[in-house]
């Protein structure tokens, strides 16, 4: 699985990011990352708390506008296009457009609270997706089944535990069958005892095949279900690889050091 | 864990407890009611109220008359200001800079000119633009109307009480759209929604409820700002009082009668206000959706403190 490799035999990757460069201010926060992701690959993204995780996947949904480089979804180049040689911004009904091909997960949930555990589902299919009522409906009742959260479809979000609350964020992100499945830290702001219901759900979404960039502390759940291992620091990749490998026998100092930090396996 | 109870006794278990001696509160309390039978006193016996007169005057035509000018006075305003307001409130939360500094502008000349100086300045728009006209600037006129016939007593009202409630009206709504957890904008821009879906359909509705309290308080703040209207010859309940006092020279009796109808609408409208409110808490924990975070903050740490003790 190289980075830059232009291998003949394999398909075009999911999701490429090209040097991708993002500034806040003097603080550099992406310098100069690059990462392919295959279809149905599982990308754990792990590294200490201002090394340009978060940021990263936040590039990628578009949420916030990268400052050079490139990033590509099915070859398609992200928020940006060509008019007569010039590369100029998108208007934001296509990069919405673009959106619709990626589900973000975020680690604060955000669902809508005005809305039910149900509508916030079927509303994203019917007004994004074009979806009919009764197929949303339908919809989302099965993806609320599958992260175990079907029969709180009319409830309100707020009167869910935070992991019940994730899960149905899983859910709405899952649920238009997106390219690919993007988590912001999908477990920090929860309590340690619901941590793993949300775990074992993003390990099913895995298993079955999706396409995932998971930012993560959780190393165990890194170890166990990523395919592949991105270890930031400093706004840079500084080790890449297998998994299981990479996370029990780390080749740089970097990465060595910060397993010892955050605990072993 | 069971604990064998130690015993108390019986003379000191607080369920037996009789409640404080309050000796203040008797004091003031006898104090106020002396205070009021006074008053009550000055007002029945004082025979300049002449209570007759107000009664006699309570349901006269012309008051009702006056009373109905107020409210649609009141209730064009409110829509007109309303509107005006949300599109301020937009100017100034754009991202386009010049839209803000106009906005900027607006609420700060409009917020800091008192509404009566505003009204007169309005009924004598005519002396400064004797015409108005539908043309490019400096360029060619396509229709023109004497100002005088456009800007009406009616209209000069309407037009000075409006254009400063938009100005306060915008910052009320500005701050509710600023209340809703930024996470909201992402989540809505990451699922895919367009902007027109992300404020009509995810930012409003959050918003009204941080919006509908200080809203509720311009509804009645505007009602007795009507009265203003009075100066410029529209009649308005205060101006239709005053016209019959102007001639009979009944002021405190027809004052009073302007005091009874603007003491129950505001009663009315106040009660309404609470209803509204009620409504559209319902279902929510105490606080707006902008205090969300730091309760389940808080829930979270007590859930934590829970889980760990």
């Amino acid at each position: 699985m190289s980075v830059n490799g232009v291998s003949h035999e394999k398909q075009e990757p999911v999701l490429r990011v090209a040097r991708v460069r993002k500034n806040y201010g003097s603080f550099t926060a992406l310098d100069g990352v690059s990462l392919d992701v295959e279809s149905g690959e599982v990308v754990a993204v792990i590294g200490p708390s201002g090394s340009g995780k978060s940021t990263l996947v936040r590039c990628i949904d578009q949420l916030v506008g990268i400052d050079g480089g490139a990033i590509y979804l099915d070859g398609e180049l992200l928020g940006y296009e060509r008019r007569r040689g010039t590369l100029r911004p998108m208007k934001n009904a296509r990069i919405a457009a673009q959106r619709r091909r990626m589900g973000m997960v975020f680690q604060n949930f955000n669902l809508f609270p005005h809305l039910t555990v149900r509508e916030n589902i079927t509303e994203v299919l019917r007004r994004s997706h074009g979806v009919s009522k009764p197929d949303a409906d339908r919809r989302a009742l099965e993806v609320l089944d599958r992260v175990g959260i079907g029969e709180k479809a009319d409830h309100y979000p707020r009167r869910l535990s935070g992991g019940q609350q994730q899960r149905v964020a899983i859910a709405r992100a899952v649920a238009p069958s997106p390219r690919i499945m993007l988590f912001d830290e999908p477990t920090s702001s929860l309590d340690p005892a619901l941590v793993s219901e949300v775990l074992t759900v993003m390990q099913d979404l895995a298993e079955a095949g999706h396409t995932m960039v998971v930012v993560t502390h959780e190393i165990r759940f890194a170890h166990d279900v990523a395919d592949r291992c991105v270890f930031m620091r400093q706004g840079r990749i500084v080790e890449e690889g297998p998994a299981k490998r990479m996370l029990t026998g780390p080749a740089t100092d970097e990465l060595r050091d910060f397993l010892s930090h955050v605990g072993s396996l | 864990m069971t604990l064998t109870a130690p015993s108390i006794d019986a003379a000191e278990d607080v369920a037996q407890a009789k409640p404080r001696i309050r000796v203040w509160r008797w004091v003031t309390g006898t104090v106020f009611t002396l205070f009021a039978i006074q008053f009550a006193h000055f007002l029945v016996t004082n025979e300049r109220f002449e209570w007759p007169v107000v009664w006699e005057y309570l349901f006269d035509k012309s008051i009702m008359e006056g009373i109905r000018t107020t409210l649609t006075l009141w209730l064009v305003v409110i829509v007109l200001g309303t509107v005006a307001g949300v599109c301020v409130a937009l100017a100034k939360l754009s991202s386009y800079a010049p839209s803000r500094w106009l906005a900027t502008a607006y609420v700060s000349v409009f917020v800091a000119i008192p509404p009566l100086v505003q009204l007169i300045f309005w009924f004598n728009l005519a002396y400064l633009q004797p015409e108005i006209s539908i043309r490019i600037p400096f360029g060619p006129v396509f229709h023109s109307w004497p100002t005088n016939v456009v800007i009406s007593t009616w209209t000069a009202a309407v037009l000075a009480l409006a254009i400063v409630e938009s100005a306060y009206m915008s910052e009320i709504i500005r701050g509710g759209i600023l209340g809703v957890d930024a996470g909201q904008t992402e989540a809505s821009k990451a699922v895919g929604f367009g902007s027109g879906v992300t404020f009509f359909k995810i930012i409003v509705p959050q918003a009204l409820r941080i919006i509908l309290p200080a809203w509720g308080t311009r509804l009645v703040t505007v009602l007795k700002a009507t009265s203003l209207v009075s100066i410029v010859a529209l009649t308005d309940l205060l101006r239709s009082v005053q016209e019959i006092y102007n001639v009979t020279y009944q002021t405190i009796p027809l004052l009073l009668v302007a005091c009874f109808w603007y003491l129950v609408m505001v009663t009315v409208l106040t009660t309404v206000r609470n209803q509204l409110e009620r409504r559209f808490s319902r279902g929510h924990d105490v606080g707006g959706p902008a205090r969300t975070g730091r309760v389940r903050t808080a829930r979270r740490q007590a859930n934590r403190v829970a889980v760990d003790g």
